[in-house]
């Protein structure tokens, strides 16, 4: 199917420091999520159901996993003739010093002759480590119709809590007329989400000016975005309804998580039309066994539970022994719980072995534990 | 690398399953929640390194068809391997004469032009766990003509009827294949895999179409018992033939012995499948689930246990589900309870509130059914 001439580049060279031990060696669009899932399968699934056929992944932070991950785009269904997702860490070019990116902005200027050998119309900015379902298509016709130079979209955020956010400012008819970061005293509760939809010509030659700009962040919502105001450009606010996270700590992705429990959640993965996927394991069905309670959980294949699980993710291939006691946790993939261990409020990373007996976080926690080493 | 390749055969005449084969060749029926029959034949050549699968179907082949697509799932190498689907004629007028040679004689162009000096094939209604690498390789060093797969059974009287039943002398060499009629407990059953040179292959075929035309592959063997050196290796471990009703129910419950699945399945000996990107099972609060392999993409509100469940399916509040093997899709409503059935595939069960099938005799839901 022929495509709607629109480029999306995923800036997904982010490290996610607060995620302490689970972004050691990898980068946080990486990061497991929701049962079976990595983040950056969001963004990704997101363009293919959204028509969008030519994908590139900006990565720099320990991008080993991550380039192999992203680059098999049949996972997607990003694979057809004129279809693919390109793996774009920094490289030496001709003529320049080999530089890391320097922003976000950076890393699309690094990458001009990619876009230009596409020849795209527009380009679409995503963020390679938020949880979201969005049609992408919707947004580029809200682009058009409004004759815009950028579409950016926006999410309404409580307006307590705007002050931690990038604020939109905007006219009756949705123009920006002004963008406040982070601001004491918010005009609006509208916050980007860091998705931008620019025409290509134009975003061209602000790059190739924002490159050798001395003074500059080289960053979208730093430079990029007040200099496009600046200068009178239109750009339009386009708002989102649904389910957005931007993990960014330990208890904030066990919250992501928790989210998935409750019925009739807003970011309901179980939607057939919007399906989100990922890469594809070959395990069994799980299995509960004779002695197990499941409650109020996620489960995903592979997994053994023959123990108590309460209000918890369990990831592929997980086993949970008998009697082990697991509450309140993400346990991510082939993680295993010994005989009689307690679990609670924590987030275990992959592989990690909890052995008989060990006890784990604590019910009355005000912060979620993360368990990154084996317990004996 | 396997220096042979494989055919996956269609089940025989033999094989008849109440209401799951009306709707789909053998191969193509579900089995425990997550596979259809068909990928255990095809992980097993594909693990054991045969890269050019042919899949031979008599009928009905579009979901089998739409669950092989180009077998990328299976492992199988998409410039030097290959996933061959061969249809039989479709214009045979009666379904006695719609048997394997037929059919091999049919796309016999195809197999002759596979390059590999051997062949195995496997039937696709039966369930084991085998590296046909190393019965190859048995096979080349015993110097035998034919070398086929068998598993002792002391149940034959019960089940396995109509199988095929080897008779071996005590060096494991066939004497003859006969059908099982259920006078002997102990029988050696016939894994219906066989592995043999492909020139002596096509030979056989050709044999065989001459001889009769009611013949099938397992009938020229039987005659060539006398002629050919024809061994028997024994298969051990977990093993189930598909063959009625009563068996596949059993074949899927027996796996809930976790020890039976462990011997099935094997990590380093993945069974594949083709995935169908669905999002973990979610269990509700009001969930009770005990013993029950359950697949992925479901909602569990009610209580299970000792049951298979298929992907993608609604088990709704106060329902009870007891041994029952529930295929992909299907629905079960407010306080439904329902015991020793097997439903098919998209079926709905919300207005009858009960649905009780005797322990030996479970009851039968139809694809796509409303009840």
């Amino acid at each position: 199917m022929r495509q709607n001439n629109m480029l999306a580049m995923i800036l997904a060279g982010g490290r996610g420091t607060r995620l302490e031990a689970l972004t050691k060696k990898i980068a946080k669009p990486a990061v497991y999520y929701g049962g079976k899932y990595r983040i950056i399968d969001f963004p990704l699934s997101n363009c293919a159901n959204s028509n969008i056929n030519v994908v590139g992944v900006l990565t720099q932070y320990e991008s080993v996993l991550l380039n192999s991950y992203a680059a098999a785009g049949s996972r997607w269904g990003l694979d057809a003739r004129d279809s693919g997702v390109y793996v774009l860490p920094p490289r030496e070019k001709d003529g320049a010093a080999f530089d890391v990116y320097r922003g976000t902005a950076d890393a699309i200027s690094q990458n001009i002759d990619f876009i230009d050998s596409h020849s795209p119309d527009y380009v679409l900015i995503l963020s390679g480590d938020h949880i979201y379902k969005m049609d992408y298509s919707k947004m580029l016709s809200y682009h058009r119709q409004s004759d815009a130079d950028a579409t950016i979209a926006v999410l309404p955020v409580p307006m307590k809590e705007a002050s931690r956010f990038g604020i939109m400012n905007t006219d009756e008819d949705g123009r920006i007329v002004e963008f406040e970061e982070k601001p004491e005293h918010p005009k609006s509760n509208l916050a980007s989400m860091g998705i931008y939809i620019f025409d290509w010509k134009q975003l061209r030659k602000m790059l190739v000016a924002d490159m050798d700009d001395p003074e500059s962040n080289h960053d979208f919502g730093k430079d990029i975005i007040p200099k496009m105001l600046s200068e009178d450009k239109r750009l339009f606010a386009y708002q989102f309804k649904g389910y957005w996270k931007d993990v960014g700590t330990i208890d904030s992705l066990w919250e992501a998580n928790m989210d998935l429990l409750s019925k009739n959640n807003e970011l309901d993965l179980n939607d057939s039309t919007w399906k989100i996927y990922t890469e594809d394991v070959a395990t069994v069905p799980q299995y509960i066994g004779k002695d197990a309670k499941v409650e109020n959980s996620y489960i995903n294949q592979g997994c053994m539970v023959n123990g108590n699980v309460k209000n918890s993710v369990l990831f592929t291939s997980v086993k949970v022994a008998k009697d082990a006691c697991v509450e309140d946790a993400v346990l991510m993939p082939n993680v295993v719980v010994g005989e009689g261990a307690v679990i609670h409020r924590a987030i275990v990373a992959q592989g990690v072995k909890i052995d008989p007996g060990a006890v784990v976080g604590d019910p009355n926690s005000e912060h979620i534990e993360l368990i990154s080493k084996r317990v004996r | 690398m396997c220096n042979a390749f494989g055919i996956v055969n269609f089940e025989g005449l033999n094989v008849q399953i109440k209401g799951l084969t009306d709707y789909r060749p053998a191969g193509a029926i579900s089995f425990l929640g997550r596979y259809r029959l068909i990928d255990f034949p095809i992980s097993n050549l594909s693990n054991s390194g045969v890269n050019h699968i042919q899949v031979h179907i008599k009928n009905k082949p579009r979901s089998l068809i739409e669950h092989l697509g180009t077998g990328r799932h299976y492992n199988i190498n998409s410039k030097r391997g290959k996933l061959h689907i061969l249809p039989a004629r479709s214009d045979v007028e009666s379904g006695f004469y719609n048997h394997d040679i037929a059919c091999y004689m049919y796309n016999m162009h195809a197999i002759e032009q596979v390059n590999y000096p051997y062949v195995i094939l496997v039937p696709s209604h039966m369930i084991y766990r085998m590296d046909y690498a190393d019965l190859l390789e048995k096979h080349v060093e015993s110097g035998a003509d034919i070398t086929m797969v068998y598993q002792s059974v002391d149940n034959a009287k019960e089940a396995y009827m109509d199988c095929d039943v080897l008779n071996l002398n005590k060096q494991k060499g066939v004497l003859g294949i006969e059908k099982n009629r259920g006078n002997y407990k102990s029988r050696n059953i016939s894994l219906e895999t066989y592995v043999l040179a492909k020139d002596l292959f096509i030979d056989l075929v050709c044999k065989a179409a001459n001889t009769s035309s009611l013949y099938w592959f397992r009938d020229i063997i039987n005659d060539q018992c006398s002629e050919l050196d024809i061994r028997a290796v024994a298969h051990r471990g977990f093993f189930a033939c598909i063959n009625d009703f009563k068996s596949y129910f059993e074949a899927n419950m027996s796996l809930l012995d976790i020890d039976k699945a462990m011997d099935l399945f094997d990590e380093e000996w993945p069974m594949y499948t083709r995935t169908s990107d669905s999002c973990p099972t979610q269990y509700y609060p009001t969930s009770n689930v005990k013993n029950s392999f359950v697949s992925n993409g479901c909602t569990i509100e009610g209580t299970v246990e000792n049951c298979v469940i298929g992907r993608g399916c609604t088990v709704k509040k106060g329902s009870v589900l007891k041994n029952c093997v529930i295929s992909p899709g299907v629905t079960i409503g407010e306080d439904v309870s329902i015991e020793n059935v097997v439903v098919d595939k998209n079926a709905r069960i919300v207005r009858k509130k009960e649905l009780i099938g005797e322990a030996g005799n479970p009851l039968y839901v139809k694809r796509d059914d409303r009840i």
